[in-house]
């Protein structure tokens, strides 16, 4: 991989002043202990964020903006925002405004949302910052797949999303990765077991920590079967035994995830992530997320309440088959 | 020294950075190309999830009241940020943008509500060191 000097050099000095940076708060900071003698973990944390999943092209092999940089950024996303919410007004008018709800409604913005503080220009880590090319017996896999759930995915609730269904919303992982809003998670810990439950939609992974086997390969879970363990100050979770829908990311049954948890300050949990499928992808990659503490709980999201949306969709395609039928004729 | 929120390089990677998903397929849902502007008196705020509606009778053509129901936010994420059940009480009149939903029902997305005097409830961000990208898809 080709490193531009100037970027190689930025990276450098970014690091070093993170190494610095976080040689002084370890004086000040220990990390605190949970009553089984292990790092505490728990808590309520978000991982919230602004960074992408892969580092937009214009960067490079860049990893992390300064704090200078950063807040030229803040800036120029303030002004984005006010443009946004100035031109909505005339892409209705266009009819180019997007159907979509949004907190905006209520006069709420993004901005009101936590974030978990990160200086990282992309979730994947390395000098590539992307997720590595696909082998061409996976791709072909997946576009079969795809192919087979889009021929179907009006026909009935039982062809439509996931999440749609209030089932999972795939940030449960693993690797757990942020979603759109309410990217909130409670770590509860005690001897021998792990618990992260989600807010959305619910899940809750259990994670035994007390030496036990995994699950025998044969056993494929949506969620797969995870096994968690203390290195030091980390738990690290190995995870396997995926069934071939879970797909993440275009995945198949030989995927396998690496998470590793440590604390990196009094309000922060860095966590860290190591995928690899030699069936679908060409190498392994990982990624590092930011978690914060919140200082509310996670809310109930019992997404079977009031879930008029799945009747409406299909309500809706209905409508629009017939609008289509009725000017065949 | 005030605790860094990050931020974003360019527009792009701002959109990057939310995905795009939602908790449900709104344009099959609802039409981009049947805006409606309706004002009325809110019956009913249903806080559930996944997705918060709210209840308005708007006086139809024909001076006949009518039924309307608001597609809102998850319940999560307005209680997080100071909405609740007392916040748009019944009675209370108000004026909802959105679209109409595709089966032609009164039903709607929303996508501006304000009060009869053009209040809105919060404006703008009380985190100016925070983008707003709520208004990604």
């Amino acid at each position: 991989m080709k490193l531009f000097p100037a970027a190689l050099v930025s990276v450098l000095l970014t690091v070093s002043a993170f190494g610095q940076a976080a040689k002084t708060s370890e004086k000040a900071w220990k990390a605190p202990k949970a009553a089984d003698g292990h790092i505490d973990i728990s808590g309520v944390w978000t991982h919230a964020t602004n960074v992408p999943l892969e580092r937009p092209k214009e960067l490079g092999a860049k990893e992390f903006f300064t704090a200078e940089e950063l807040a030229a950024n803040e800036k120029r996303a303030a002004e984005r925002a006010e443009k946004q919410a100035s031109t909505r007004a005339e892409s209705v008018e266009t009819g180019n405004a997007e159907v979509h709800y949004d907190t905006a409604q209520f006069g709420l913005t993004g901005a009101q949302t936590k974030k978990a503080s990160s200086l990282r220009t992309s979730i994947i880590t390395g000098p590539e910052g992307h997720i590595p090319p696909i082998l061409p017996a996976a791709a072909k896999r997946n576009q079969e797949r795809n192919q087979a759930r889009l021929a179907r995915q009006w026909d009935s609730y039982e062809f439509r999303p996931l999440a749609e269904r209030c089932y999972t919303w795939g940030n449960v992982g693993p690797p757990m990765l942020p979603v759109g809003y309410n990217s909130n998670m409670e770590i509860r810990q005690s001897p021998g077991w792990v618990v992260i439950e989600q807010e959305m939609i619910h899940d809750a992974r259990m994670i035994p920590t007390d030496g036990r086997a995994p699950l025998p390969s044969f056993i494929k879970q949506w969620f797969g079967s995870a096994v968690g363990r203390w290195e030091g100050d980390t738990l690290v979770v190995e995870t396997s035994n995926f069934n071939d829908r879970t797909n993440f990311r275009g995945s198949g049954e030989q995927l396998k995830v690496t998470e590793r948890f440590t604390r990196s300050g009094p309000d922060s949990v860095t966590y860290q992530f190591t995928v690899s499928d030699p069936q679908t992808w060409e190498k392994s990659w990982s990624g590092e997320i930011a978690m914060d503490k919140m200082d509310t709980p996670i809310y109930e999201y019992a997404c079977h309440e009031g879930n008029y949306g799945m009747a409406n969709i299909l309500s809706g395609v209905r409508a629009e088959e017939a609008k289509a039928a009725a000017a065949k004729k | 020294m005030r605790k860094l929120s990050i931020a974003v390089a360019v527009a792009a990677l701002i959109a990057a950075a939310m995905p795009a998903w939602a908790h449900h397929a709104f344009a099959a849902e609802f039409d981009a190309k049947k805006p409606v502007k309706l004002k009325g008196k809110v019956t009913k705020f249903e806080m559930i999830n996944p997705h918060s509606w709210i209840h308005i009778e708007v006086t139809g053509d024909d001076g006949k009241p009518v039924e309307w129901m608001v597609e809102g936010g998850s319940p999560n994420a307005l209680f997080r940020r100071g909405i609740n059940i007392n916040t748009v009480p019944v009675g209370t009149v108000i004026i909802v943008e959105g679209y109409q939903a595709k089966d032609g029902a009164n039903r709607a997305v929303g996508s501006d509500l304000t009060f009869a005097d053009g209040k809105r409830l919060f404006m703008g961000s009380s985190s100016p060191d925070s983008p707003d990208a709520s208004r990604t898809k």
